[in-house]
C-alpha cells in the first residue's frame, strides 16, 4: 500500500514526561492504560477518541507520549492526573511539548542523569533502612524487611541531624 | 514570592520531609511553599513559610482552636463548611486562607461572602488534590465548585490561592501541570499567575492608605 503523503497525515504532537521516582519501573503499556484511564475519567471516550494518546517510548525514568494536535493541553492534564501505575504511586511530569520526536530526545540528552548515585544504610526515627541516593541531594529510604512499602522522601541534611 | 504552593503536608503529615518538598517545589518552578506544621527557613533558594489548618463546626470550635495555637502559628487556614461557619470565619482576623471549599454546600459561599473576602482579603484556597485522586461525583463537584469560585473571583476580585495539598514529592505539581489543570475549569493563564500570588497578598495584604517614604 502507498503511504499517504506527509501534508495528508494528521498533525501529532509529542510530550516529553518524567516519571517519578526513577527507582519504580514500569512497562509503556502499563503507563498507557494509566494514561488512558486518566484521560477517559477527565474527557471522556469523545474526548478521548479526539486525542488520540500513545506511548512512543517508555526507558530511563522518561516517556514520549504523542497525541493529535491542539489537545497536548488535555494530555498535560491528564497526564498531572495520574497518580498510580499498576498499583505502585508514581508522578508523571510533563516537561516539554514538540511537534518531532528528535527535537526532545535532543532536549532528553541534554538533561542531567536521574539515575541512582548509590546506596546506602541508613539510621532514621531509631529505624534501619536503605537509602537509595539520587543526584542534588536526595535520599529515598525503604525500610528494611519490609517487602513492598511506601518509601520515605529525604535529603541528605535530613539524615545527618 | 510569585509563586506559591498554598500548602503542602509534609513528614511526619506525609512522607517526604519538608526540605526534601521545597528542593522538588524548586525543580518544579515554585519559588516558596505553605508547608502544614514546618518551620519558617529557606532552603535551596526556596522558601518555607509554615502554615497551620484549624477546623471546626461552628465559630465556637474555631475560635477555642485559635486560642490554642501558639506563638508563631505562621498563615492560619481554616476549612470552609456552611454559610454561616464561612461568613464566621471570613470576620475572623486570624484567618488569612479558607480551604476545602470543594467539600462544602453550593450556596455556602455566594457573592456576598465573595465581597467580605475581597474587603478583608481573605483568600480562597483551590486545592488540586481532589482534582487528582478524585473521581466520578466528587472530582465533578470540585470542578463545579471551583469554575464558580474562578467566576465569582473573577467579578468579585478576592484573593485565589493554588494549592497541591501534597503529602508526598509525588503528588506535588509542576507550575505546568497546575497551568492544566486550572485549564479544565476554566480559569485562564492570567487567573493562575494571579493564584500564585495569593500567599504574597496574603501575607502583606494591601493597605487602604500606605505611606510611603
Amino acid at each position: 500500500m502507498k503511504p499517504r503523503p506527509p501534508t495528508m497525515r494528521g498533525k501529532r504532537r509529542y510530550i516529553l514526561a518524567r516519571l517519578d521516582p526513577p527507582s519504580v519501573t514500569f512497562s509503556g503499556r502499563d503507563l498507557y492504560y494509566a494514561i488512558a484511564e486518566s484521560l477517559t475519567s477527565l474527557y471522556g471516550d469523545s474526548g478521548m477518541a479526539c486525542i488520540e494518546p500513545s506511548v512512543v517510548s517508555c526507558t530511563g525514568g522518561y516517556a514520549i507520549i504523542r497525541c493529535t494536535r491542539s489537545t497536548e493541553g488535555r494530555v498535560v492534564a491528564g497526564l498531572a492526573a495520574v497518580h498510580q501505575v499498576q498499583e505502585v504511586s508514581v508522578a508523571v511530569r510533563s516537561i516539554r511539548t514538540s511537534g518531532t520526536m528528535r527535537s526532545l530526545r535532543r532536549h532528553l540528552a541534554g538533561m542531567g542523569p536521574g539515575a541512582p548515585l548509590g546506596e546506602q544504610d541508613a539510621y532514621f526515627q531509631g529505624r534501619s533502612w536503605t537509602g537509595v541516593q539520587y543526584p542534588g541531594g536526595k535520599v529515598d529510604l525503604f525500610e528494611k524487611g519490609f517487602k513492598n512499602q511506601q518509601p520515605l522522601f529525604l535529603t541528605e541534611e535530613d539524615l545527618e541531624e | 514570592m510569585r509563586c506559591t504552593d498554598a500548602c503542602v503536608y509534609p513528614f511526619p503529615l506525609g512522607d517526604s520531609s519538608v526540605r526534601r518538598m521545597a528542593q522538588e517545589a524548586g525543580e518544579l518552578g515554585f519559588d516558596s511553599i505553605v508547608a502544614v506544621g514546618a518551620r519558617r527557613c529557606i532552603f535551596r533558594g526556596v522558601e518555607v513559610v509554615s502554615g497551620t489548618v484549624i477546623q471546626g463546626t461552628d465559630q465556637g470550635e474555631v475560635q477555642a482552636a485559635l486560642r490554642k495555637l501558639g506563638g508563631d502559628p505562621g498563615i492560619v487556614m481554616a476549612t470552609a463548611g456552611d454559610y454561616a461557619l464561612n461568613r464566621a470565619l471570613l470576620h475572623t482576623s486570624r484567618v488569612r486562607i479558607l480551604r476545602g471549599i470543594h467539600a462544602t454546600p453550593r450556596n455556602s459561599f455566594d457573592h456576598i461572602l465573595s465581597r467580605i473576602a475581597a474587603e478583608r482579603q481573605v483568600a480562597v484556597d483551590i486545592d488540586l488534590s481532589i482534582l487528582v485522586s478524585g473521581r466520578d461525583y466528587a472530582r465533578q463537584r470540585a470542578l463545579q465548585r471551583y469554575a464558580d469560585l474562578t467566576r465569582l473571583q473573577s467579578r468579585v476580585g478576592f484573593p485565589l490561592t493554588l494549592s497541591s495539598g501534597a503529602r508526598s514529592i509525588l503528588q506535588m505539581k509542576s507550575t505546568r501541570d497546575i497551568f492544566a489543570l486550572c485549564s479544565i475549569f476554566g480559569m485562564d493563564e492570567d487567573g493562575v499567575e494571579g493564584a500564585f500570588l495569593g500567599i504574597a497578598n496574603a501575607l502583606c495584604p494591601e493597605k487602604a492608605v500606605e505611606v510611603v517614604e
